[in-house]
């Protein structure tokens, strides 16, 4: 099953420019998500990181990890995630094992290690190309409106 | 073997949620004594899945609540 970035932000509250993954390419069952988030070359924030050596942000790959574990949570949970609820980062643990530069094509594969209907845990992997770029554990919270 | 089942829990839950082992009491409850929020809840269920290779259903994770009540949840479930 494959999700445009209409589907995406009928799910995520995130728009641009914080919205940081362009398509989901897979979903299997409520374990496993791969998104894809196209580095572009005018992205804002390599004006500043950093001026003439543009490097994606650490913390930006790991939101855009976040961001597919909420769509995860929402293969899982498709009843509450309909309601809209809030859905908040707490805890992180992450590397970041290489540079992602413009016009990179990010693949991040989110597979659950929990799911209950107010949180979550997920480990997500980040490639470009055949190279991992980072992975990272996530656990993330759910408030219901 | 009872013993160190029960101090092998103390410790992993007192990890977690960053209380000493000494305060973590059987009948302390997690959430009303001790301020675990959900997050510290799944932690908790998924470090228990990992390490004993066990699955705790979302709708049984209301009823432990204590280090008490997970002793004797997860105790039956130890394939040893």
């Amino acid at each position: 099953m494959k999700w445009d970035k209409e589907k995406i932000k009928s799910v995520l509250p995130h728009r641009e420019p914080f919205l940081f993954i362009d398509e989901i390419i897979e979903i299997v069952g409520s374990q496993k998500v791969v998104a894809v988030k196209h580095v572009r070359k005018d992205e804002s924030f390599f004006e500043g990181h950093f001026p003439n050596n543009p490097v994606m942000p650490g913390v930006l790959i790991t939101e855009a990890m976040a961001q597919s574990a909420i769509v995860l949570y929402a293969s899982a949970k498709p009843e509450i995630a309909k309601t809209h609820p809030a859905y908040y980062l707490g805890k992180v643990k992450s590397e970041f094992l290489s540079p992602v530069y413009p016009g990179d094509e990010l693949v991040i594969e989110t597979t659950s290690v929990k799911i209950i209907d107010d949180a979550g845990i997920a480990d997500s992997l980040a490639r470009v190309g055949d190279k991992v770029v980072a992975r990272a554990n996530l656990i993330f919270g759910i408030r219901k409106k | 073997m009872s013993i160190n089942y029960e101090e092998e829990v103390r410790n992993l839950v007192s990890d977690i949620i960053e209380v000493s082992p000494e305060k973590l009491t059987l009948d302390a409850d997690f959430i009303d004594d001790l301020s675990v929020d959900s997050l510290k809840a799944i932690e908790i269920v998924a470090a228990f899945e990992k390490k004993y290779k066990i699955v705790i259903p979302e709708e049984d994770i209301p009823k432990i609540r204590s280090l008490g009540k997970i002793i004797e949840y997860t105790r039956p479930l130890q394939k040893d």
